[in-house]
């Protein structure tokens, strides 16, 4: 009986591990700056790359007439962090410009070091721009 | 005697779910930036190299410069593919100058298409069809003033049994009067891959 319970613990244990694996955490940390304002919104929804990545700065200015944006992100890991961002930009009444021409770029994070990343709107109209990072692992 | 049968048809039943029935292989649509499968030039680093060189001639004080407060009529050239891969270039420059239009800091012509133009106005002048002063002539169309040109590079290194992949993709833009380069950015790349210990 003993043995049998045994099994039974360690078939349901396999069970659980392989569903841990197969999850890949998808959410990630969201940087909005609202270039009108100058009012800056951090989302951390990665309980995970909240422990990793930290935003530190966010600067913005206007080149050529485009909104550009400058966010900082600071790793608190001693180790090399492999991470996705991608910045994509809204217009006045909220509407994403061009979503699909603003793609996933790759960043690497060395241990205890600061990059800034800096993104252009494609268009005059952009006025709010968003960064979403996350972690390579969430790439299909 | 019944143990043993089942015993053959648990193996056999796992056996044909081990190796398969299906002959149809799975299907799914993936996001267009998804995780990097070989150590080859991928769609994704592609897209990443149009949009960072739209950016980058986009925020150029050099471009403001000599585009001062006019649209100035671009022609994008085919980047040259000096690489052993068959890279589709021209749709990569379409991707650009898709990016750079919707800017709208600039106009552009497409020397490219200019062989049907000349058909489309033949047609209009000769086969009687087109109401003659409506007919587009020959002779009106916009001058290129700049023209954006680049080449797509690459360095290939293999050792044991990692391959590693540079590529470099560069890109200028040519004002057509003076001949100045108004604009130079370069984007690079770089893959490894390494193979198994076993297999094929």
């Amino acid at each position: 009986m003993k043995k049998r319970n045994r099994m039974l613990w360690t078939a349901a244990l396999a069970v659980g591990l392989t569903g841990l694996v197969g999850c890949v955490e998808t959410a990630g940390t969201v940087v909005t700056t609202d270039h009108q304002t100058g009012s800056t919104l951090v989302l951390e929804d990665s309980t995970r790359l909240k422990g990793q990545v930290q935003v530190q700065k966010v600067n913005y200015d206007e080149v050529n007439g485009l909104k550009r944006v400058h966010i900082t992100l600071a790793s608190t890991r001693h180790r090399r962090l492999r991470l996705h961002y991608r910045i994509s930009w809204f217009d006045a009444n909220g509407m994403e410009i061009d979503p699909d021409t603003k793609t996933y770029r790759t960043l690497i994070l060395e241990g205890r070091d600061s990059v800034t990343v800096t993104g252009v709107a494609n268009s005059a109209a952009g006025v709010t721009s968003k960064l979403r990072v996350r972690d390579l692992e969430a790439a299909d | 005697m019944n143990g043993n049968v089942f015993a053959m048809t648990g193996v056999a039943m796992a056996a044909m779910m081990i190796t398969g029935c299906a002959t149809a292989p799975t299907v799914r649509e993936v996001a267009l930036d998804r995780a990097p499968i070989t150590s080859k030039l991928e769609p994704q680093d592609v897209r990443r190299t149009v949009e960072k060189m739209a950016e980058s001639l986009l925020s150029a004080p050099g471009v403001r410069e000599a585009v001062g407060g006019t649209r100035p009529v671009l022609d994008v050239e085919p980047l040259k593919n000096r690489t052993t891969q068959h890279v589709d270039m021209v749709s990569v420059t379409d991707s650009l100058r898709m990016q750079l239009l919707r800017s709208g800091m600039f106009r552009f012509v497409d020397k490219a298409t200019s062989g049907t133009d000349i058909e489309f106005m033949d047609a209009q002048a000769n086969l009687g069809l087109t109401d003659q002063k409506k007919a587009i002539r020959p002779g009106q169309q916009s001058a290129a003033q700049m023209y954006l040109t680049g080449a797509l590079s690459e360095i290939k290194n293999q050792a044991g049994r990692t391959v590693d992949q540079y590529y470099k993709f560069s890109m200028t833009l040519k004002d057509l009067r003076t001949g100045e380069l108004v604009w130079a950015d370069e984007q690079e790349i770089r893959k490894e891959s390494v193979k198994p210990r076993m297999g094929f």
